[in-house]
């Protein structure tokens, strides 16, 4: 079992210690042992607090253990129990409605913002940006018990929508059984898309002033340089903002926890409600250890492919231009 | 990668190899660390209680002496904080030489995190835990707490009214069922449900306080006609409408099969009739409106809160609500039912090396002047003799509790019986008032749960 982990922690140090050398060979040579005393200690860091982890928790989901008692060896058990659980099937589909609140709706919202925030001069900018990014630092517990508040059959949304004349569409919304799921989805969007802001904006700094004035001397509108400088430029943002919002939404826990604890019924349960609840409520916890392997595994492939999606897309586009300049 | 690097040459493959030298000691060196299989070191007997720590009578502040300056470390619900308040200063003046070290949490912190300090290597020596499988049946199973026993003999514990009280927090010899066996805590708090009202509405409706579900239904639909929400219901936390459904099950059952069913007896079902009907009333009230609109989106205690504002006319639920209502309201205990039991128990850790000051200890929260403080703080005493309430809203709790306590109306709490009851029944208890789930399905839910529950154990 020892030698599973080394291996995964060589691949994921390597990747930039590999890059550097293999730009100058055999230059570096004599330089390699002290690169190696620098990255010592993150190495060691890692190794206990992320990799030592991960492999106790691939052990444990071997075992039914119940955190106390001695446990029993029970193989890949815990894993036919959790793929097989109808539960968890729900769970897993409402994680993929949140990918859409959580990722892809942040996403649009901050490029959106960003592009506006990026042409339009407004007096005390860096203010508006700080109050759009503040969603991201509060904690997510006061996030959530202000959104109660918000939702709340008593809640200001409620409020609104009778003011407008809305009063057939009033509910509490995070009470219901259709509203529950997109209720707490809103929720994630609107922590969400400042970060994504946030990344984008710092992204459009980097772009070239010129590359828009030669748009405008070829005529194009707002849109058009939207679409054709920033959009292409913003891809490696964009990419590093969906793999934080779509590990996000897949782990997501907190704000499901503290707004509706998965219900009403199972309407907004995610899986790592039920690793909580396996590991702390049931006592479950090489069942527990199992789901969250699971989960880490569904995070690593689908983050991965989204990865490998636009990096290659990233590289023809790219060349493509290269060619049209040429 | 690194098998990748072995069979090629050149110098920038060293680097990684040396890398994942350098890992493969770091992480076999932690694996060194933690030996075999988790949770390998912990044996599973239960302890046995040694010779000389055998309590026979009321220990002394002699004999607590005889321990020499020891620190009592304390875990406990931050509920507890007013009581401990003054319970520890008078404790640590008739035992000068024991320095109490009290931690409060959150319930819900404290439950999930009081079964593993007590696996701890250096457990608290005396701390709550909480009845049923996911926390007592853990600590019991484990062999973590002390039997008390003893201790309850000394100090009376196993007379009236104690000892139908800590019926829960009695526990089989394999930790599989509980409610009859040795005894390994004690609560000095107890709980009813009850119908608390808003007596001006009442008055407004010309209606008397219920004291039948009958007159209760019938109030609902009065209330309702006049305007007002009928109950105030806060379900979002999913307890509180199994509450009721307790409630409901235990008028109309028989209070016995619950506690059964509860317990983990064998052939105990929760497919009865007495479950049916509480069933269908919950989801006839809620298809009625009579717990107003988006209930499932508030918490018990936004709900508490709006009824002690004066909105709605009853609020169905436990004692501990009491304590949000001030003048203006009341509570009528449910006949031949009202469900409830003692509150979150106390346990002496088995490992503990001062089990007299620990007894001591629960002897000075079980006294009658910690129920009169009890009572004063908010909550409901096991001790009601010689205990008065300052309002009258005390002293009616009181009055329900000792009629719900003659009734052996105590049934305990249906979230009691697996651990992921509260779950499961809540989840699919807010499906049934929804329309969305038939009563029958929601009974084979429930019990095939605990079915599952039963053939794990």
């Amino acid at each position: 079992m020892s030698t599973a982990a080394p291996a995964r922690a060589v691949t994921g140090v390597d990747r930039p210690g590999a890059a550097a050398p293999r730009r100058g060979r055999g230059r570096l040579h004599g330089l390699q042992w002290v690169g190696l005393a620098y990255v010592a200690p993150a190495v060691a860091v890692f190794a206990v607090f992320v990799l030592y982890p991960l492999y106790r928790t691939f052990y444990t989901s071997l075992y039914d253990y119940d955190g106390l008692t001695a446990a029993t060896w029970v193989g890949l058990e815990n894993y036919r129990e959790v793929l097989t659980a109808p539960e968890l099937r729900e769970a897993l589909l409402h994680s993929l409605v949140f990918l859409v609140f959580y990722a892809a709706l942040p996403v649009v919202i901050g490029l959106a913002l960003a592009g506006l925030m990026s042409r339009i001069r407004v007096y005390g900018l860096t203010v508006f940006r700080a109050l759009l990014f503040v969603p991201q630092i509060l904690s997510s517990v006061v996030v959530a018990v202000s959104w109660r508040w918000i939702y709340d059959v008593q809640g200001p949304l409620n409020d609104l929508l009778r003011a407008v004349g809305l009063d057939q569409l009033t509910r509490g919304w995070l009470g219901d059984f259709s509203t529950a799921l997109p209720a707490v989805g809103v929720i994630g969007t609107w922590v969400e898309y400042g970060l994504c802001m946030v990344l984008f904006l710092a992204g459009i700094a980097t772009i070239d002033r010129e590359q828009y004035e030669a748009a405008r001397l070829d005529g194009a509108g707002p849109i058009r340089e939207f679409v054709s400088i920033t959009l292409p430029a913003l891809r490696p943002q964009v990419s590093v903002a969906l793999v934080l919002t779509i590990t996000f939404a897949l782990r997501n826990f907190d704000l499901v926890w503290n707004t509706t604890r998965g219900g009403p019924g199972t309407s907004t349960t995610v899986p790592s409600v039920f690793v909580y609840q396996d590991a702390f409520q049931n006592r479950e916890v090489g069942l527990a250890s199992a789901l969250a392997i699971v989960l880490t595994v569904v995070i690593l492939v689908v983050v991965g492919l989204v990865l490998a999606a636009l990096r290659e897309r990233g590289t023809g586009a790219r060349a493509a231009r290269g060619g049209a300049r040429a | 990668m690194t098998a990748n690097c072995s069979s090629r040459s050149g110098s920038w493959c060293r680097t990684p190899r040396v890398l994942a030298s350098g890992a493969v000691l770091v992480t076999t060196s932690l694996a060194l660390l933690s030996c075999g299989a988790p949770g390998g070191e912990t044996s599973s007997s239960g302890p046995a209680t040694s010779v000389e720590d055998e309590i026979t009578a009321p220990v002394t502040p002699e004999q607590v002496a005889e321990l020499g300056d020891v620190t009592l470390t304390v875990w406990a619900d931050q509920a507890e904080q007013p009581l401990l308040e003054q319970v520890i200063p008078a404790y640590q003046e008739e035992y000068p030489n024991v320095t109490v070290e009290p931690s409060y949490r959150s319930f819900d912190d404290l439950i999930a995190t009081v079964v593993n300090a007590a696996a701890s290597s250096s457990p608290p020596d005396v701390f709550q835990g909480n009845i049923g499988y996911a926390v007592d049946g853990a600590l019991v199973e484990a062999g973590l707490v002390r039997p008390l026993d003893d201790v309850a003999s000394a100090y009376g514990w196993d007379e009236a009214p104690w000892e139908s009280s800590l019926g829960p927090a009695r526990w089989n010899a394999d930790a599989s069922a509980f409610g009859d066996g040795t005894l390994y805590g004690v609560s000095p708090v107890t709980e009813i449900q009850g119908i608390y009202y808003n007596q001006a509405k009442l008055d407004q409706l010309g209606l008397e306080p219920p004291t039948s579900l009958e007159e209760l239904a019938t109030d609902l639909q009065v209330a309702q006609d006049a305007g007002e929400q009928p109950i105030m219901l806060g379900n979002a936390d999913q307890y509180p409408a199994t509450h009721i459904l307790s409630d409901l099950a235990a008028a109309d059952g028989d209070p016995a099969d619950i506690r059964a069913w509860i317990g983990g007896q064998e052939d105990a079902t929760f497919v009865t009739d007495g479950n049916r009907e509480a069933a269908q009333t919950m989801e006839e009230w809620a298809q009625a409106g009579y717990f107003g609109q988006g209930y499932d989106g508030v918490s018990n205690e936004d709900a508490i809160a709006r009824f002690a504002n004066g909105e709605g006319v009853f609020f169905v639920g436990g004692s501990w609500n009491g304590a949000s209502l001030g003048e203006g309201f009341g509570i009528s205990a449910l006949p031949q039912g009202g469900s409830g039991a003692i509150a979150s128990p106390w346990h002496v850790s088995a490992s503990t090396d001062e089990v007299p000051a620990a007894a001591a200890f629960l002897g000075m929260l079980t006294t009658q002047e910690s129920a009169q403080q009890i009572l004063d703080g908010g909550r409901l005493p096991v001790v009601t003799e010689g205990v008065a309430g300052a309002t009258e809203l005390e002293q009616q709790t009181l009055d329900a509790l000792e009629e719900t306590v003659a009734d052996e109306g105590q049934v305990g709490y249906y979230d009691w019986t697996t651990t992921d009851m509260l779950d499961v029944m809540g989840g699919s208890l807010q499906e049934v008032m929804a329309g969305r789930t038939g009563v029958d399905d929601f009974l084979e839910t429930v019990q095939s749960d605990w079915a599952d529950a039963r053939a794990e154990r």
